[in-house]
């Protein structure tokens, strides 16, 4: 790729970055207001290990959400995720989201998922992949860690899990600007 | 031209006239014998290597004149073949066999019209390495006039070829042709294959030695159509096999011009099998999107294996999880400052990745706020996906890997160590 100029061009992965970035951030403040709705109600210290606990757990989980909608559901991890993440929301709160990306996201999900279930149950090599690695231990676990890892031949595994860590990797590095910016 | 051809060659000019086309008319000196008399090509002088700047043109035509020519023409005659083909393929042809580099003067050979004028003369030379030539050249036309009489002489033509392929810097269609897109032991194993399609006569003459299966993929049929098949082979060897994969290149683009689906074949030595061929080609996808792997996991250039690498990426990946965990640990522990500007935020946010981070992520020295990229650090990352240039870039404006990876993982180490996660001994810089 060519050197971005100094001025805003935006190709395919800065977009998906500022989406990012904004979404979390609208996500954040929204949790923070909260936060302090909550002590000024209460008048409680702000700040107890379990209530940090939940919040980062929250934060976290609006982290994975906002990149799985920035990045946007024609990736497969990015639909497993958002399925993923869509479930613990119904199952937790109650809640509604956005319900009109989240069916479009539902309905590629379905087809994704309907399609790849006859295939995941059969052994490896059944399945036509010839591949050792297949049946590994640690492609298992590579399984586990990728959103919807579960139901993909190797090979499509392999090509998710480095989307998904380039993703994983912009998430990290813009946290780390916002957590920087904010704490100074 | 050099003289020493024409005094070698002894041809009438005129037929230079007519074959070459090409700008340079030094090819024309290098007349290519009218008469099919392969006594008369032997009976030419060796053709000694062109030197000068027309080495290549003056070459080329001599392998016509002189198909007796030993092996020192090898690289004549690969001239001549690749003057017979489209100029961009010659050149690594021309390059392998005489060991010259000056691929540039191969470019201008004559159009295929003029090719196809020549190729019913150049019958006459019945050279075994014809065959090879047209194969490797891949003229339809000159398939016939190959098939004529080339003995098939299959000598290390594989290598030079093989070699070509590795040393063809000016993009020389031929060598992707021959050697195409795989790798140089695909090629030298395909060579056989290349002669099969061309024509059933040339295969019973020239292509006895290449019954066995060559596996080609289709990744070539796009070159493998501008070649022009080159009749005339005067080199020995060395030319047969080279003719006989373009040749088959040739023949490959005729059969299947431009398909959605990928045509495998076997190679050299392999099973055949339906089964077989689709595990191979599954194989090389799978080590394909490994290689991708490879690349975007820091640290990895140096490993080689599917095992040390999934271990690498699961990781990685693990390590990255529990970055985020961290950081979302930090964002809720930091007091809410009600009049965040998102949109001051994200300006920010925007300016410093872009602008070098190299004071907010706190690197090593050496970070400066340059507004390098280095691009080339993803060189290999999958296209398709967004680029990951920008977020590295905005580290440490080093363009070395090494160095971006292993301050990359200072990062990571201060971010864990900040919460006691403790150190992650895979993150510890691998410089």
């Amino acid at each position: 790729m060519t050197n971005s100029p100094k001025g805003f061009t935006l190709n395919n992965a800065d977009s998906c970055r500022v989406k990012f970035a904004r979404r979390f951030l609208r996500s954040l403040i929204e949790i923070k207001t909260r936060q302090t709705n909550y002590n000024n109600n209460l008048s409680s210290s702000p700040s107890s290990s379990s209530e940090i606990r939940r919040r980062s757990e929250r934060i976290k989980l609006k982290a994975y959400s906002s990149m799985a909608h920035a990045v946007g559901p024609r990736k497969a991890w990015t639909r497993a995720l958002l399925l993923k993440l869509h479930n613990r929301a119904k199952r937790h709160r109650f809640r509604t989201r956005k319900r009109s990306s989240l069916a479009m996201v539902l309905k590629k999900k379905r087809v994704f998922r309907v399609k790849n279930h006859a295939n995941f149950y059969k052994p490896a090599a059944e399945r036509g992949n010839y591949s050792v690695l297949n049946s590994d231990e640690k492609t298992e676990k590579l399984r586990e860690l990728v959103p919807g890892g579960k139901a993909m031949d190797i090979c499509s595994l392999l090509e998710e899990t480095a989307h998904f860590i380039k993703c994983l990797a912009m998430q990290v590095q813009v946290m780390h600007e916002i957590a920087d910016q904010l704490s100074n | 031209m050099s003289g020493q051809e024409n005094e070698n060659v002894g041809f009438q000019q005129s037929r230079s006239e007519g074959f070459l086309n090409c700008p340079s008319s030094r090819m024309a000196t290098n007349t290519m014998p009218e008469k099919a008399s392969g006594v008369t090509m032997s009976s030419l002088s060796m053709f000694k290597p062109p030197t000068g700047s027309d080495p290549f043109f003056a070459s080329g035509w001599d392998p016509l004149v002189s198909l007796s020519q030993t092996e020192n023409f090898g690289g004549s005659s690969m001239v001549t073949q690749g003057e017979f083909c489209n100029p961009p393929y010659n050149n690594p042809v021309v390059l392998e066999s005489q060991g010259m580099s000056s691929t540039s003067h191969l470019v201008q050979y004559p159009s295929d019209s003029s090719f196809a004028e020549m190729v019913p003369k150049l019958s006459c030379f019945g050279s075994g390495s014809f065959s090879d030539m047209v194969g490797s050249f891949g003229l339809p036309q000159c398939a016939g006039i190959a098939s004529t009489g080339c003995p098939p002489n299959y000598p290390p033509n594989s290598e030079t070829t093989s070699t070509v392929g590795g040393q063809s810097q000016d993009g020389c269609q031929i060598s992707d042709g021959g050697i195409g897109s795989s790798p140089n032991e695909k090629r030298r194993k395909r060579v056989p294959d290349f002669n099969s399609p061309l024509s059933p006569d040339k295969n019973a003459e020239g292509e006895q030695v290449q019954q066995k299966d060559s596996s080609i993929s289709d990744v070539r049929k796009e070159q493998d159509e501008k070649k022009p098949k080159i009749e005339e082979n005067s080199s020995g060897n060395a030319r047969n096999k080279q003719t006989g994969k373009q040749a088959k290149d040739s023949a490959d683009s005729g059969e299947t011009p431009k398909e959605n689906y990928i045509h495998v074949r076997a190679r050299r030595g392999q099973a055949t099998n339906s089964h077989s061929l689709a595990e191979r080609v599954r194989r090389e996808k799978i080590s394909e999107r490994m290689r991708l792997l490879q690349e975007l996991v820091p640290g990895c250039n140096k490993i080689t294996g599917k095992a040390v690498m999934l271990d690498e990426i699961i990781n990685y990946v693990q390590s990255l999880q529990q970055q985020v965990e961290f950081l979302s640990m930090k964002l809720a522990t930091v007091n809410p400052e009600l009049n965040i500007d998102i949109e001051r935020l994200l300006s920010k946010d925007i300016l410093n990745s872009r602008g070098g981070n190299g004071a907010l992520f706190g690197l090593g020295p050496g970070i400066g706020s340059s507004q390098h990229y280095p691009p080339g650090i993803f060189q290999g990352t999958m296209p398709s996906i967004p680029n990951t240039a920008p977020q590295f870039a905005s580290l440490p404006q080093t363009v070395l890997d090494n160095e971006l990876q292993g301050l990359f993982h200072m990062g990571y180490d201060s971010s864990t160590a900040l919460e006691n996660l403790g150190p992650n001994g895979r993150l510890k810089p691998e410089l």
